[in-house]
């Protein structure tokens, strides 16, 4: 095993898991699934569409793990590799299906207007505490919002501001180059705050 | 909250209007990320605009969780076993 993936199996929290079920403890697997299950479900739910397909996606990502986990090398964290095979998964699926192409979002569509230049301060949203604006119906809008983003800009910001990896880890999870995953993060975020400020904008009961 | 004086400059909103998420993300440069809050001191849009974001990115991380339903984990429980 090369040096640096020597040190990233002694950093790897799951590392001693995956060396015991290597050496043929197979009834460990099901600690592995109960590490990463809720993760991997609510990923799943967040970039499919209903929970069919996010249980699917959880039970293929599995499969695809217990079969390839012997060779599994530490090139990376255990849990970006889970996240690698989740995101093939994933991409799979959307070949087999038959939707559209994804809509490619433009920087242009996001930049203020010239009348948006006339505001004169931040909106209560974004001044509030955090906390008093945390409630179900906006959990509700926010999933919905980053459920109508196009695939590959969701993604990237499942990955980035939701799973917490970083640009690096993000463009090496989907074999794409960060300047990429950047590019994507920026305008799937500004596509959100657009929902957001809708959202708020059509809300008489602002915080 | 009311803010600064505004002074808009186009060309340079839109310079930092494409870089805020890296601003924020702390992936630029010192003299960027100097520039850019320079700039911001005296441009109220672009100060709403990074307020914005910061929030949008804020919320995203505070979404929550859907526990696993019960029959999911008892199916992979079983799928574990058929193949261990």
């Amino acid at each position: 095993m090369p040096k640096k993936s020597k040190q990233r199996k002694k950093q790897d929290k799951d590392a001693e898991l995956i060396e015991a079920i290597n050496s043929g403890q197979h009834s460990l697997y099901y600690d592995l699934v109960k590490r990463y299950e809720g993760m991997l479900y609510n990923f799943g739910l967040r970039i499919c569409r209903d929970s069919q397909d996010a249980e699917d996606l959880v039970q293929e990502t599995f499969l695809n793990v217990f079969k390839y986990l012997k060779g599994f090398r530490y090139e990376t964290k255990f849990k970006n590799w889970l996240y690698k095979i989740a995101s093939r998964v994933c991409i799979k699926k959307r070949r087999k299906s038959k939707f559209a192409p994804d809509r490619e979002l433009s920087l242009d569509e996001f930049q203020p207007s010239e009348e948006a230049h006339a505001v004169t301060e931040l909106p209560d949203w974004a001044s509030a505490p955090l906390e008093k604006l945390l409630n179900n119906e906006l959990s509700e809008t926010l999933k919905n919002a980053t459920l109508s983003l196009p695939e590959k800009y969701r993604v990237v910001i499942l990955l980035r501001d939701m799973e917490g990896f970083s640009t690096e880890e993000t463009a090496q999870i989907l074999n794409v180059t960060p300047a990429n995953v950047k590019v994507r993060l920026h305008r799937g975020r500004l596509f959100l705050r657009e929902k957001l400020k809708e959202y708020y904008d059509d809300d008489t009961s602002q915080p | 909250m009311t803010m600064t004086h505004h002074n808009h400059d186009p060309e340079k909103c839109r310079w930092m209007f494409e870089r805020l998420s890296e601003y924020i993300d702390n992936e630029l440069d010192e003299v960027t990320c100097k520039d850019i809050e320079h700039h911001a001191e005296d441009c109220i849009p672009c100060q709403v605009c990074l307020g914005t974001l910061k929030r949008t990115i804020a919320l995203c991380k505070e979404m929550g969780s859907t526990p696993v339903p019960e029959d999911i984990s008892t199916r992979l429980r079983a799928l574990v076993q058929s193949i261990s």
